[in-house]
């Protein structure tokens, strides 16, 4: 065989089968951890089991409609979700513009803005429900000491403080991150914009609306993409925290399919759920790309 | 290659080899699980059938139960179970019929040494069917109460819940100075927790949550009324009771801030700790109070069943009748677990140590199940739902129960 076949444009089967070899294992972990499950969940979303056997149907998702816990678990996630991200951004936005000027002690500030986010959410909840105790939590403490009546913030034992609870403690536990991913994105903006923007005499509003804003845009997506889709599916802080509670107050949607799942034993409508989920969070996602570019493009 | 070999011939030595006989027991972390862990270790050393141990949270055993007895898998001989989950497991017949292996060993059925209560769970359907577990922990509720604050203010023992009320209103008007102490403490978290501590109120009060014909009736005027009491009980408890679990109504009667609770017989024991207890000797436990019914604690035991698909059937009805003897049922109770069989709770040794046995034991025989449904665990979250929502002040207690009503029903209807 002559030697120049090895470069012919028709690779023959020994050539092909390297390739495919170094493909399957990636390719077996895929289909079995992944493709399998995903269109396994969609199966039992759309089966029904009666005395008869199992039939196909879309029951599943029909029962969504009329089913109040699951539209007020998607109302609270969207609550929660809209005000802490809301909350995150300005507060991450803000922290990072104040920590990208030359301050003294700033490298110390910085490293202690990044503790709470290395914490495992499941620590955060333990640590802020001790925290929140009306009876003998720090926060009632303090308060307390400083003349304030704490009779009746009972936190997340009350229906009307209890969202504001968690929020909270996502908030004081997720900040950081959007501090860190726009202080990366402020330190990457070139200096001469500035200079240009200097030289043209503009403002210090009008350079951070005009220069900082636009530059930063990708970070932001970003982070907005990566906080929504996280806020969505939040699950261990508010199940340390309240587990739903008082009443259904602060069910979210996460908790009520891993109730439906777990406690209930009715993975079709778990599943019909979460697909529910992933296609709102798809479309947000959409929603957040196009706004961004198409400002961009203007 | 070598290596493939050697572990065929490894595989074909270890096929070889007759097994030692193998049981695998599932039980739950705690107090409950530890107890039969070492009994299941004793088992090992006087009999030589090796027991494994897979060990769970509460919250997960449910769950890793049914997963596993539904798949068929027969991993495991022998498995421990709350109560209330028994229906789900015996009318999907997930479970063994213990009387053609009493049978076989000359027994027509459970001897009658047990509490009635506690065997009427094992059989599906409830007290009248077959029987597919045994009782091994005989919990139900008591009443606790601060005998001490009682006679300072001369108050009388609580046997109605008007008494009940009268008492925490008292109290919680009378020891203002100092420490506050609180009337009464209850836990009102949605979920297990606020239905528990609403269900013996709700039975003296003469609600019922079926009638005869299986149609939820929870909004009766009686059931109602027993809600509407519950929030007046609420008005002597603790703020943020609403959100309360059993370690918040724990912490309150040992730190010697509530003076009354509804409660599981497992806190007992903590009260006599002076490291964790302020009210050492003050504690006195006894029966439910009455209302225009008499007084029901709700039960709650622990079984030991046998999963239909057990390979060692045999062996692990060998073990349950072992564990669940008067011998080793004692050593259970020595550990801190009450016993299912009555001629324990009146032993004289374990009476001793256990001033509580005599009313534990009447709070047990004249107590009630939870409803006996494969649903349970859905019924039972949406009811806590309203009643946490209606303690919390998110709405009124007829609203709560009407809303909870409806819900019940959509589940059952759903069911079928």
């Amino acid at each position: 065989m002559p030697k120049s076949r090895r470069f012919s444009s028709a690779p023959n089967r020994r050539e092909l089968l390297l390739p495919v070899l170094f493909i399957a294992p990636a390719v077996a972990v895929l289909l079995s951890l992944s493709i399998y499950p995903l269109i396994y969940s969609v199966t039992i979303s759309l089966q029904q089991q009666t005395s008869a056997g199992i039939r196909w149907s879309v029951a599943n998702f029909v029962r969504l409609a009329s089913d109040n816990f699951f539209l007020t678990a998607m109302v609270h996630t969207f609550v929660y979700a809209a005000a802490a991200l809301t909350c995150e951004f300005l507060l991450g936005l803000g922290l990072a513009l104040l920590l990208n000027k030359q301050l003294r002690g700033r490298g110390l500030f910085r490293a202690s803005l990044l503790v709470p986010m290395m914490l495992p959410p499941v620590v955060v909840g333990v640590v802020w429900r001790l925290m929140l105790n009306p009876n003998f939590g720090a926060v009632n403490g303090i308060l307390k000491q400083l003349g304030i009546n704490t009779e009746n913030l009972t936190w997340t034992a009350s229906p009307r403080l209890a969202m504001l609870s968690v929020i909270l403690v996502d908030v004081w536990q997720w900040t950081p991150f959007v501090f860190l991913v726009l202080l990366a994105g402020l330190q990457a903006i070139p200096q001469e914009p500035y200079e240009a923007a200097l030289i043209d005499g503009s403002s210090r509003w009008q350079t951070f609306r005009h220069v900082t804003l636009p530059l930063l845009k990708p970070s932001i997506l970003i982070v907005l993409l990566l906080r929504t889709m996280d806020l969505l599916r939040v699950f261990d802080q508010i199940f340390i925290l309240t587990e739903g509670g008082p009443g259904f107050a602060t069910e979210t949607i996460s908790l009520y399919i891993y109730r439906t799942a777990f406690r209930f034993f009715d993975f079709g409508y778990a599943a019909a759920m979460s697909f529910v989920l992933l296609a709102l969070t798809n479309v947000i996602s959409a929603i957040y790309i196009r706004f961004l570019e198409a400002k961009e493009a203007a | 290659m070598r290596a493939t070999i050697f572990l065929t011939l490894l595989l074909l030595l270890s096929v070889s080899c007759t097994p030692r006989k193998q049981l695998t027991l599932a039980v739950v972390s705690g107090v409950e699980g530890d107890a039969l862990k070492q009994a299941a270790r004793d088992y090992e050393s006087q009999t030589g059938t090796h027991i494994n141990i897979a060990e769970f949270p509460y919250t997960n055993l449910f769950e890793k139960e049914l997963i596993d007895l539904k798949a068929r898998t027969g991993a495991y001989d022998l498995i421990m179970l709350d109560d209330p989950w028994f229906p789900r497991f015996a009318s999907e017949q997930l479970l063994t019929d213990l009387t053609p292996m009493l049978q076989q060993r000359g027994q027509s059925g459970p001897d009658s040494d047990f509490v009635e209560t506690s065997v009427a769970l094992c059989r599906h359907p409830y007290q009248t069917g077959s029987l597919y577990a045994l009782p091994y922990v005989g919990n139900s509720q008591l009443f606790f109460y601060r005998k001490d604050l009682f006679e300072k203010h001369s108050l009388k023992q609580p046997a109605t819940w008007q008494d009940v009320l009268t008492a925490a209103k008292t109290i919680h008007e009378q020891e203002n100075s100092g420490t506050k102490v609180y009337g009464y403490v209850m836990r009102a978290a949605q979920g297990n927790a606020a239905v528990a501590d609403f269900m013996p109120i709700f039975w003296a009060f003469g609600g019922e949550m079926f009638d005869a014909s299986g149609k939820p009736v929870l909004n009766s005027p009686e059931g109602i009324a027993a809600l509407q009491f519950m929030l007046e009980l609420g008005k002597y408890s603790p703020p943020g009771y609403a959100s309360f679990n059993a370690d918040d109504v724990g912490a309150h009667l040992l730190q010697g801030t509530a003076a009354m609770s509804i409660n599981w017989p497992a806190w007992i024991s903590s009260f006599a700790d002076a490291t964790k207890s302020k009210v050492v000797g003050k504690m006195e436990f006894t029966t439910l109070p009455s209302g225009q019914k008499p007084g029901q604690a709700e039960i709650g035991n622990w079984l030991i069943a046998i999963p239909r698909d057990s390979q060692n059937g045999g062996a692990a009805m060998d073990f349950l009748l072992w564990a669940t003897s008067a011998e080793q049922m004692k050593r259970s109770a020595q550990r801190g677990n009450p016993p299912t069989r009555k001629s324990l709770f009146r032993d004289a040794e374990l009476v001793a140590k256990n001033p509580a046995y005599p009313a534990q034991l009447r709070s047990l025989e004249t107590s009630r199940p939870r409803p006996r449904t494969p649903y349970w665990n859905e019924i039972e979250n949406a009811f806590g739902i309203f009643l946490s929502k209606a303690n919390s002040g998110e709405l009124p207690p007829a609203e709560a129960m009407n809303q909870a009503n409806a819900e019940i029903e959509k589940i059952l209807q759903r069911a079928q």
